[in-house]
């Protein structure tokens, strides 16, 4: 068996068109869900009257189903819904915004989860401290417990963005032009499927990988006021595992770890 | 200056401080000792509204109302005019020292930014830190974080700081540090409520003890009062424990 690797050359430009849709996909999946996930968490922590049960309700429809029912749901209800609404254009709509619908559902759902552990991960003495120095919970809540809480989902949203982009690549099923649905009319233009198939899957893993490698950077950025007892080097940053919901034990140091620590960065500092 | 009135807290129906009475005069150190869940902790949390309690009354601060019917300026009154030193240290974990001191006189107090770093910076250097302004919470030791702790509760010049066993969860070596910061602000007139276990501070700093003991006040007197003679049965038996425990 030989690959025609001519016909890769050729499915990798043509199927260059469709990262733009996937990336779209992700992006608008990503920027709605965030707030959303978060405030829904916050109805699940606090237990909003009514609005708890909701979300409740919903986190679990979408966990509890696949996400191939849930596109084949959306796909073929919304268009006859909104036909009943604002009629026929109801089916010349983009594609492209049924699957913005799909994907933001899902992920709302799964960054719901994610806020929510992230939020109870914060020491609830952390709001007392801020009660106790004369601010309001509000103001706490926005300066001291929220950027904690994003700070522990970072790796959590990482692996949800993963999820997320490679979940995109069913959005073919919904006559959306991303880079799955362009390989697979060209592979059956040709026949050559396993080509546009190993064209497909370089693609998604320089995204997934660009994706890590970016979420990697800003935790590193933001997670500065944490004790970090071993440096990154070659051998333990290890960007292309899929990291697992860790579980941050601080390593006790010594004291006089401690304090060398301490001193490095003074040291640092003032170079 | 504060004075609370038959205190009463309660959880699930099992009543936990049963009607505490308390005055706190300007200047006063005063320590609160007592066996472990005896309701120290309660008290103070009761008092500075971190918990709501079942029954009593406060006057504080212009505050003159029944605990059960502060309302939310009531409520905040009181929390401008408390500090609180925690027993495990609760600073900002994202704030690094200074920012730890400067966010309530800011957000709270809004202090010009300026202002309040000068003000935070000076609180450091009581506690001997101001070389840790930059560290973040991680990189500073127990005993450190203790101290940026009470620093950050005296920078907002509170005219009660209260102190839920500030030492406790040091480890031994570490204690004395503390310590010598509490006794320097108790030397400069700060009104301070101590819960402790440490039985030199209470005996050689404060001013008057309480001892607590299964939700009431037992016993309260001057150091000497209190540990040369007291009167009641169940002081002399826990110190007994204590002291034979050192
Ligand atoms: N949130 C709560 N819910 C239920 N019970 C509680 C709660 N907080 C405290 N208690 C109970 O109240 C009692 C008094 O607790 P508290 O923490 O005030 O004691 P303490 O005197 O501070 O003890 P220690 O010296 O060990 O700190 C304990 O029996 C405890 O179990
Ligand atoms: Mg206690």
């Amino acid at each position: 068996m030989s690959l025609n690797t001519d016909f890769m050359v050729k499915v990798a430009q043509t199927a260059i068109q469709g990262v733009p849709v996937t990336l779209q996909i992700v992006l608008v999946a990503l920027l709605i869900s965030l707030p959303v996930g978060c405030l829904f968490a916050l109805i699940r922590i606090y237990r909003v009257k009514g609005l708890e049960q909701i979300v409740k309700l919903y986190v679990s429809f979408v966990r509890g189903t696949p996400i191939i029912a849930q596109i084949l749901i959306v796909y073929s209800a919304f268009p006859s819904l909104l036909n009943m609404i604002i009629g026929k254009a109801a089916f010349s709509i983009n594609p492209i915004y049924y699957a913005y619908i799909v994907f933001t559902l899902n992920s709302i759902a799964t960054l719901t989860e994610v806020f929510r552990s992230a939020l109870q991960t914060v020491d609830k003495g952390q709001m007392e401290a801020g009660l106790m120095v004369g601010m309001q919970p509000r103001q706490t809540f926005w300066r001291i417990i929220l950027p904690q809480a994003l700070i522990s989902a970072l790796p959590n949203i990482t692996n949800a963005t993963l999820y997320l982009i490679k979940n995109s690549s069913l959005a073919f099923i919904m006559s959306v032009k991303d880079i799955t649905a362009i390989a697979k009319t060209e592979a059956a233009f040709n026949y050559n499927f396993l080509e546009a198939y190993l064209v497909v899957w370089i693609y998604y893993l320089i995204i997934c990988y660009s994706a890590e490698v970016i979420f990697y950077l800003l935790e590193r950025y933001f997670s500065k006021f944490r004790r970090s007892t071993k440096k990154t080097n070659l051998f333990n940053w290890r960007p292309l595992s899929i990291k697992q919901p860790e579980v941050r034990a601080e390593a006790d140091l010594t004291e006089s770890e401690r304090t060398n620590h301490a001193q490095n960065r003074g040291l640092k500092k003032r170079l | 200056m504060l004075k609370i009135e038959g205190l009463k807290k309660g959880y699930d129906g099992n009543e936990i401080l049963k009607g505490i009475s308390l005055d706190v005069n300007k200047g006063d150190v005063i320590s609160i000792i007592g066996p472990s869940g005896s309701g120290k902790t309660t008290l103070l949390r009761n008092i500075t509204t971190l918990e709501q309690a079942d029954g009593g009354h406060i006057q504080f601060a212009g505050v003159d109302n029944d605990f059960q019917k502060l309302n939310s300026k009531d409520i905040q009154t009181i929390r401008r005019n408390v500090g609180f030193v925690f027993q495990n240290y609760n600073l900002f974990n994202n704030k690094t020292a200074l920012q730890n001191i400067t966010e309530g006189l800011i957000v709270a107090r809004k202090v010009k930014k300026r202002e309040a770093e000068k003000i935070a910076l000076e609180a450091l250097e009581r506690v001997g830190l101001s070389d840790r302004r930059n560290h973040y919470p991680s990189q500073l030791s127990g005993g450190q974080q203790q101290r940026v702790g009470i620093a950050r509760a005296v920078a907002l010049n509170p005219q009660v700081i209260f102190f839920d066993e500030p030492t406790s969860a040091l480890d031994p070596e570490l204690v004395g540090e503390v310590l010598k910061v509490m006794r320097n602000l108790a030397d400069e007139g700060t009104t301070m409520v101590v819960v402790t276990h440490q039985m030199n501070f209470a005996r050689n700093v404060s001013n008057k003890v309480i001892f607590m003991a299964d939700g009431y006040i037992v016993e309260q007197g001057s150091p000497e009062d209190i540990f040369e003679h007291p009167s009641e049965k169940r002081t002399q038996e826990f110190l007994t424990d204590i002291l034979a425990n050192v």
